[in-house]
């Protein structure tokens, strides 16, 4: 299975949200990282069908999606960012409910249902309202829905987001057990979120892609760059100033601080390995850190 | 399945029950009130309510003929033969009246029929009683349904009507397809409902209030994304969704007529439905009975209602919000409310009798046509054909609206 996005742009006014954008996805979990505005959810509601391109295509095994119809919306699975709900339905009459949108038939309806909603471990409230359920329930109803029909397309916009860090790691897990053979694109600025499940990294800006890189070889680019240095706390404002300081640990009177730098930033620091996470901000710089 | 899921949609918000309760008590309250101001009188007091309606149906047990000619004849003569005896006459300055026994005893228990008997040998414009009994001459016998044809003849004629010859030609064929003589009867349940209907077009505007979140409270709420994405999201969803609005509509209007008929029905009872229309006004051309003006005019509420459904649906597919919905709706509505005919004819009037409010309105004795070249038609029919085909135009632009709707 390849999905192929072919020079997509999407233009508001004279703004440019996706800019030419090519790439190639065959099954495996994609982590889209990019600072607020980036272009990442418009890019997201293109692949899912919901929002028009201005111009260049999306093609599923070298058909397109205009071509495809119904055939494409069956293959896929999508959580939107802020998505909402119908309070006054019970978990199980939500589920029924998007199975039918979905084209599941009555028996399947029925047992992915109480399948997903034990594997989401929401089964005990599977027949309380909606209205009842907290920020992380939904989110695992959401995904819930999302593989009703066993997609081969998995599509999650921001879906950690507003979960407390329990609730992340949870969600995490059930994205990992789901994306077995399939397209998986994850959008988040949440980098850890990406770093654990991600098979590649994509990083936006500006509507492109600066960076579409395999997990493993990612931070290729910046090994040799990251610091490691301990430095009274008086010092670490100045040294906050002068590099791209992406953690800071206070340590009894002293703080630890970890940058991001070309050369040795300070007499005593240490070259440590790269995370993702230092280079997101690598690329971002400041617009990162407002966002952190 | 999703037919089921979409109308629990639509059912289960607190909204649509309380929207829908306080409609229906509308409802129960503006068609319940005239059987509760109901009064009626006898020589001595005021007789109210039920026991003014029992006292009512009872006087018309007297007069629950048919008008002969021979009849109506003889029901002048006696009222002249009343005015000949100075005893009987009373006089305020500006006309003669009946009094004492001959008007409790022979004008009180039929006086609506006199007065529609009156009204047939009146000019159009003059609204004389009883008395214009006095100046008629009956020696060759009432000639009453020759008055009959003859009044509608001038009303037609009347300039200010502007109906063209083809029109006039249109309305007395269908006057003389009315049968005569006319029966007479009881109909007071019935003339209330036919009176009233406009009174529904509240209950329109609830349902519509209601159905208004069916695609724009899905852009709202942000659930679009997911449904447009599902595999039926852009074409068996939205068939259910009009469907289920439909549904909804039709089984909440038909509440509703329920509660506006069993009141009046209830209360005056169900006397009169088999009697003809021109009962209440000889000069109506339609030749129907009272049940079949309250079927073809509750039909046409019906259409009314399908068509604003339709609007309803369109609109929520193209806006963002259900209350922009509503900013729109509401005066298509109700603006017609506070606009007044000046006549029946003129663009003006004629398009004033077509839009909601108004069309809601039987508007049964006058002569209201459209012509189209050659065809003429009665406003029953122009109306009939408007909403089905504003909602067949609807329904398209509606599923249209939310197919192509761009999330962003």
């Amino acid at each position: 299975m390849e999905l192929r996005l072919q020079h997509l742009s999407r233009r508001y006014g004279t703004k440019s949200a996706v800019d030419d954008v090519s790439v190639n996805f065959v099954p495996g979990v994609y982590g889209l990282l990019g600072a607020n505005g980036a272009g990442k959810t418009t890019l997201m509601r293109m692949i899912s069908g919901i929002l028009d391109a201005s111009s260049g295509e999306i093609r599923l095994n070298g058909r397109t999606i205009q071509e495809l119809g119904e055939k494409y919306y069956a293959h896929l699975g999508y959580i939107p960012q802020n998505f909402g709900f119908y309070p006054e339905f019970t978990a199980r009459e939500f589920m029924l409910y998007m199975a039918a949108v979905k084209g599941l038939g009555r028996r399947r309806a029925k047992s992915r249902t109480e399948t997903l909603l034990s594997m989401v471990n929401l089964q005990d409230a599977a027949d309380k309202k909606i209205k009842s359920y907290s920020g992380g329930m939904k989110q695992r109803l959401g995904i819930a829905q999302a593989e009703l029909n066993n997609p081969s397309i998995l599509i999650l916009d921001e879906p950690t987001a507003g979960l407390d860090p329990k609730e992340r790691v949870r969600f995490r897990n059930l994205i990992s057990d789901f994306a077995k053979e399939k397209i998986v694109i994850l959008s988040t600025h949440i980098v850890s979120d990406v770093s654990y499940i991600a098979d590649t990294i994509l990083m936006m800006k500006n509507g492109r892609f600066l960076l579409n890189e395999p997990i493993s070889t990612v931070t290729d680019d910046i090994r040799g760059k990251v610091w490691e240095v301990v430095v009274p706390e008086q010092k670490a404002a100045e040294y906050s100033a002068r590099f791209s300081v992406v953690n800071l640990h206070h340590e009894n009177n002293m703080v630890r601080l970890r940058m991001i730098n070309e050369d040795v930033p300070a007499a005593g620091a240490v070259m440590v390995e790269p995370g993702v996470e230092d280079l997101f901000l690598y690329y971002f710089g400041e617009e990162a850190q407002e966002e952190r | 399945m999703l037919i089921k899921y979409e109308f629990l949609k639509i059912l289960r918000k607190r909204s649509t029950l309380i929207i829908m309760a306080v409609s229906l008590i509308l409802t129960a309250f503006l068609f319940g009130l005239p059987a509760m101001q109901f009064q009626t009188y006898d020589q001595d007091k005021v007789i109210k309510g039920r026991a003014g309606i029992a006292h009512e149906k009872q006087q018309y047990l007297k007069v629950s003929v048919t008008l002969s000619e021979e009849y109506i004849t003889e029901t002048i003569r006696r009222v002249q033969k009343l005015f000949e005896d100075a005893d009987n006459v009373g006089y305020d300055g500006n006309e003669n009246f009946l009094i004492g026994d001959a008007y409790w005893e022979e004008i009180a228990p039929k006086e609506k029929l006199l007065n529609m008997i009156a009204k047939t040998y009146d000019s159009p414009n003059e609204n004389s009683g009883y008395q214009k009994f006095t100046d008629l001459d009956i020696s060759d016998g009432a000639g009453f349904y020759k008055a009959v044809e003859s009044k509608i003849e001038t009303l037609l004629d009347a300039p200010s009507r502007g109906l063209s010859d083809e029109q006039k030609e249109y309305w007395s064929d269908m006057a003389r397809k009315v049968d005569i003589p006319l029966k007479y009867g009881y109909y007071q349940g019935w003339e209330m409902i036919i009176t009233s209907f406009e009174l529904l077009m509240f209950a329109v505007l609830s349902i519509c209030i209601v159905i208004a979140p069916v695609f724009s409270g899905e852009y709202q709420a942000g659930t679009d994304a997911v449904l447009l994405s599902g595999k039926y999201g852009k074409t068996k969803l939205i068939t259910a969704k009009v469907t289920a609005s439909f549904l909804f509509a039709g089984i909440a209007f038909t509440l509703h007529v329920i509660v506006a008929w069993a009141l009046p029905l209830t209360a005056f009872g169900t006397d009169g439905w088999d009697l003809p229309v021109q009962i209440a006004n000889t000069a109506i051309p339609y030749p129907f009975t009272f049940l079949q003006t309250a079927l073809i005019s509750v039909g046409i509420v019906y259409l009314i209602l399908s068509a604003m459904t339709g609007l309803t649906l369109l609109l929520s597919s193209k806006m963002r919000t259900p209350y922009l919905v509503l900013i729109v709706l509401a005066p298509v509505l109700f603006i017609p409310m506070v606009l007044t005919p000046t006549g029946t004819s003129g663009i003006y009037n004629l398009i004033l009798f077509l839009l909601p409010y108004r069309a809601a309105m039987p508007e049964i004795g006058k002569y209201i046509s459209y012509q189209f070249g050659g065809l003429v038609m009665d406003v029953f029919s122009v109306r009939a054909v408007l909403y089905a085909v504003l909602t067949g135009l609807t329904i398209p632009l509606a599923r249209r609206g939310f197919k192509k709707h761009q999330v962003m």
